[in-house]
């Protein structure tokens, strides 16, 4: 059967950072269904122009712990570097400041109901949580937790750097520990230990790449220069004075960890839209721009509208996932424009970005994103917003988003396999993926999640790395699941449990057929830069 | 001490080091639990020449990490610690007395210009925990079956006792731990049967009822051909770890005399009389021989409840081997001796001849042998019942498989993926290397497979393992 046979042609691990963008020569050998021969950057979903992302090309790359100094610094960074870095300098009491200055970005103190701060850590209740995070500095003092109080684990946390500094006065590393039923996982990011406890079955390297988020997540708001210099100066300071009120953007990031299908695969999930509309709303956004201007991302709720970079500036998915979870956390932007200081790690560590921050209309879904060299750049922002609504708003494209936005996702049953009740596709070389809304039997948060859970055992076996597989089938009582590694893409399928092999072999090929007639409107084609 | 098997990798300087012990230590954090006297807690190490504060802070890293862990859960405490070196495995095999084996991750070592020293990196997903988890029960099993439990050994001399006995038995136990052949058939621990008909089974256990009419001081009896179980009066745990010893201890140190011929040296006097070809493999070697002893090896079963101490005398003729179990209250005289041989030796010669007929016949009917397309492991958990195509060879020192060792680690992480939820699953992935593997887990058995055709796709690989079911395992049903 052709699916499986994997083209013998291709080298495996092709990609490096930087090169992704599909060879020219490839545009034209898109064929009608991409299995045979099918080329990386041909796949389905792969664009056109060039890649939007800096992203991972694979899962090991992102969980590789890579410093600062080794990571793949985009071309031209110097000048923005430089800025940055002086920014840095200056930033002492700045982030104070600046949230002063403009008090409507301020991250609310809220606390939504469901953060359990209140929760006895020696009860039941707490044990019995799926996934314990706790962050700490190296004195062994609380920063985070995500059920309970710091205060009321401090002793715990002095247990858990007490821990990792015995091994490590052997010369040795702490990783993980393992009992019935769940797992310890611990990083070491100086200035930070981070440590996970879950009941998951996800590998220790999944578990792993979490806490990276959340780490970076931490230094996305301050930069890691500032928090290395404020270990340096006072080792046992309390990071939460600092992180007061950022608590929910750790909580928020925590659940799309257990949720969203784009963390698990490095990869971001766009609204379906005609490729025209697509098209004039890049372009208007395109025609917006400003000197300091580097990424201009049009947000539908939690899916891409368009994405417009700087050329030769190039945005890391994690760092994209990283404003994705600020948007998504706060609603504070809703009342007006923000600006907010970022720091996109995987881009630079050291400074910040500025961000300007607004939804096109007060009720809409769609959320404009700039973000800028340049902190004295609000009103220039400003402008840029108004300029691209203006553009857009004169033409019948703003008309067909809005329409688009009220089916921001699609049914299952449009590709018209009886016993396929979701999927997960990712184009490597996009780094873009698609995948149909979750049918009945997991719209329950805790099906999704056990859905999200299963997708997550099947990543993690695909991708083990040193016995990596071509293809998993599992077949259990509640469903049946197959997932397909290409060197173009990853496919990741549940079937109804009735479902035979025969009729998953057949799926896949429907499926992929079905990707490919629609890929114009699931995947961002063309992307555009200034 | 360090059991290092440097293997040269062709071409480069690079030396691959495979995972080996690093230490093995028994605590009992109630003993000396007052400051400065920690060093009581800890009732053997090795390797013993570890400088006492370093033991005395390895126990307590163990101690910490497992009273951490409780603060998640109170009555699930760790099981094992991943470093970037190596791994801990804890087990805590009676009431606070913890076991810990250190086992270092396979390493690869590779040389630097300028006399540096070389840099050595740490393949830290190699070891499945699942299957060193398993060899640590199984030490502890091992020497529980030759000393009784910890507690009764307290019990009868106090701490000294049990040191004393902790350090014989593993002083050369661990030597023969080879941590770089272990896979999943450890995990299982199981015990291969012997296929026989339903008449030859009959005679057997027939044999074995008169034997243990005759002889009525024999509490339990045990009957194996060619290494496989055919007939055990013992508990299953209890046979499980006797049939560990008999395979791959006992057995391989007393096969080559048969395999040598009738006039060489090596083969032992055969009593005088060619009546029959049983003799003893534990006790004496020669019954004329005036000097002989009378001794056998004690073992310990049933401790849960009724805590028995028995007499082990295996006895063997040609293939076939039956074990006695005698209460080790009483003493065992040569009369006995000579009273069993006479008795067992022919009877045992002449069955064991009917069993290699009957073998041969069943190895006719069903083919001459071809090497086939797969190759497959099988362990049923109500009887243990274990089959390997893939192990050429299982013995102490090497466990021979068939198959590249990234295999037999894809069908570890299979098996934790079957033991994580209890319903019956399948599950069939693809190597990089194009093998196909098939995991089927159904009710309390489990059959992993390993296929090498490479062009083969999802539903062939499906064909052929439902082929593969019906001749191999026509009775038994698998989730399709």
């Amino acid at each position: 059967m052709a699916v499986y046979v994997h083209n013998k042609g291709i080298p495996w691990e092709v990609q490096q950072n930087g090169t992704l963008a599909p060879v020219d020569h490839l545009r034209n050998e898109r064929s009608e269904s991409p299995t045979p021969g099918l080329v990386v950057g041909t796949e389905p979903g792969a664009g056109q122009e060039s890649a939007m992302f800096v992203h991972a090309q694979s899962f090991e790359d992102l969980t590789a712990d890579s410093e600062p100094t080794t990571e793949p610094e985009p071309e031209g960074e110097t000048v923005l570097g430089e800025s940055a870095e002086e920014e840095a300098l200056c930033l002492g009491a700045e982030q104070e400041t600046q949230e002063e200055q403009q008090p409507e970005v301020e991250v609310e103190e809220e606390r939504p109901e469901n953060r359990s701060k209140e929760e006895d850590v020696c009860s039941e209740v707490w044990r019995s949580h799926r996934k314990h995070v706790f962050v700490l500095s190296e004195a062994g003092k609380p920063i985070y937790t995500r059920y309970g109080t710091e205060e009321a684990l401090s002793s715990t946390m002095g247990v858990m750097m007490a821990l990792v500094s015995v091994v490590e006065a052997d010369k040795n590393i702490i990783r993980s520990i393992h009992a019935d039923g769940y797992k310890v996982v611990f990083l070491r990011k100086t200035p930070l230990v981070l440590v996970g406890v879950s009941q998951t079955c996800q590998s220790d390297r999944e578990l792993t790449r979490e806490l990276q988020y959340i780490y970076y997540q931490i230094v996305s708001l301050l930069t890691l220069t500032q928090l290395n210099h404020i270990f340096q100066h006072k080792q046992n300071y309390d990071l939460r004075r600092l992180l007061a009120g950022s608590e929910h953007l750790t909580d928020n990031l925590l659940r799309l960890l257990d949720r969203d299908p784009g963390l698990l695969l490095s990869a971001v999930t766009c609204l379906p839209l005609a490729s025209s509309t697509r098209d004039l709303v890049s372009s208007s956004l395109q025609a917006a721009k400003a000197k300091s201007l580097v990424f201009s991302i049009l947000l539908a709720g939690d899916r891409l509208v368009t994405l417009v970079r700087k050329k030769d500036q190039y945005l890391h998915h994690m760092d994209l996932h990283l404003l994705f979870n600020l948007v998504g956390s706060s609603s504070s932007f809703r009342e007006g424009e923000g600006w907010t200081p970022i720091c996109l790690p995987k881009f630079n560590t050291a400074g910040f970005f500025h961000a300007h921050i607004s939804y096109l209309e007060p009720a809409s879904d769609l959320c404009l994103i700039l973000v800028s060299t340049d902190r004295e750049d609000f009103f220039n922002l400003s402008d840029c917003k108004r300029r691209f609504l203006e553009r857009l708003s004169r033409r019948t494209a703003y008309q067909s988003l809005k329409e688009a936005l009220k089916c921001p996702s699609y049914s299952v049953t449009q590709v018209g396999i009886p016993e396929l009740r979701h999927f997960l596709y990712k184009s490597k070389s996009s780094g873009l993926y698609t995948s149909p809304e979750l049918p009945l039997p997991y719209q329950s948060l805790e099906e999704q999640e056990r859905l999200m859970g299963l997708y997550q055992y099947l990543h993690s076996r695909l991708h083990q790395p040193t016995r990596p597989l071509r293809s998993i089938y599992r077949c259990g009582e509640t469903e049946n699941l197959l997932a397909w590694v290409t060197s173009g893409f990853e496919l990741y399928l549940c079937f109804s449990p009735l479902g035979t092999k025969a009729m998953a072999v057949a799926a896949v090929n429907k499926l992929l057929k079905w990707i490919r007639r629609e890929e114009d409107r699931l995947f961002i084609l063309s992307p555009m830069t200034y | 001490m360090l059991m290092i098997s440097p293997r040269m990798a062709s071409g480069t300087q690079e030396k691959q080091y495979t995972p080996s012990l690093l230490s093995f230590f028994l605590y009992n954090p109630s003993f000396g639990s007052r400051e400065g006297e920690e060093e009581k807690k800890i009732l053997f190490y090795h390797p013993s020449e570890v400088e006492k504060n370093e033991k005395i802070r390895n126990v307590g890293l163990c101690e910490a990490i497992v009273q951490f862990t409780r603060t998640f859960c109170p009555t699930k405490p760790a099981k094992s610690l991943h470093t970037q070196k190596n791994r801990q495995f804890f087990f805590e095999a009676e009431d606070s007395f913890w076991i810990v084996m250190v086992v270092r991750n396979p390493m690869v070592e590779k040389p630097n210009k300028d006399g540096r020293p070389p840099t050595i990196e740490y393949q830290e997903e190699e070891i499945l925990d699942t299957v060193y988890g398993a060899v640590l029960r199984e030490c502890y099993s091992m020497y529980k079956l030759f000393n009784g439990t910890f507690g009764r050994a307290m019990e009868a001399g106090g701490v000294e006792l049990l040191m004393q006995k902790l350090d014989k038995f593993f002083y050369r136990y661990l030597q023969t731990l080879h941590l770089q052949s272990c896979d999943l058939l450890d995990v299982f621990g199981g015990i291969a049967f012997f296929p026989l008909d339903k008449m030859t089974y009959l005679k057997i256990q027939s044999f074995v009822n008169r034997v243990e009419e005759s002889l009525s001081l024999i509490k339990y009896t045990a009957f194996l051909y060619n290494d496989q179980l055919i007939w055990s009066g013992l508990e299953q745990d209890d046979m499980r770890i006797l049939y560990k010893y008999l395979t791959t201890s006992l057995f391989p140190r007393h096969s080559e005399p048969e395999l040598a011929g009738r006039d060489s040296p090596l083969r032992p006097e055969v009593a005088g009389n060619l009546l029959h070809y049983g003799r003893f493999l534990t006790g004496p070697a020669n019954l004329k021989d005036p000097e002989a002893k009378f001794r056998f090896p004690r073992i310990f079963v049933n401790t849960e409840d009724s805590y028995e101490e028995l007499h082990l005398i295996v006895y063997k003729a040609m293939s076939a081997a039956v074990c006695f179990m005698i209460s080790a209250s009483v003493e065992l005289t040569r009369e006995f001796c000579e009273q069993l041989d006479g008795l067992v030796g022919p009877q045992l010669t002449l069955l064991a001849s009917d069993i290699c007929e009957q073998y041969n016949v069943n190895r006719r009917i069903s083919g001459p042998d071809k090497e086939p397309q797969f190759k497959f492991i099988y362990f049923n958990h109500m009887n243990l019942a274990e089959k390997s195509t893939i192990h050429m060879r299982k013995t102490a020192s090497v466990s021979l498989t068939s198959v590249h060792p990234d295999l037999m680690k894809i069908l570890g992480d299979i098996n934790c993926d079957f033991a994580r939820v209890d319903e019956d699953e399948e599950i069939i992935v693809k190597a990089m290397t194009d093998y196909w593997v098939v995991g089927k887990k159904s009710d309390q058995r489990e059959l992993y497979v390993i296929l090498n055709q490479k062009n083969a796709n999802l539903i062939e690989v499906n064909e052929e393992v439902k082929r593969l079911c019906a001749t191999q395992f026509n009775n038994i049903f698998f989730l399709d």
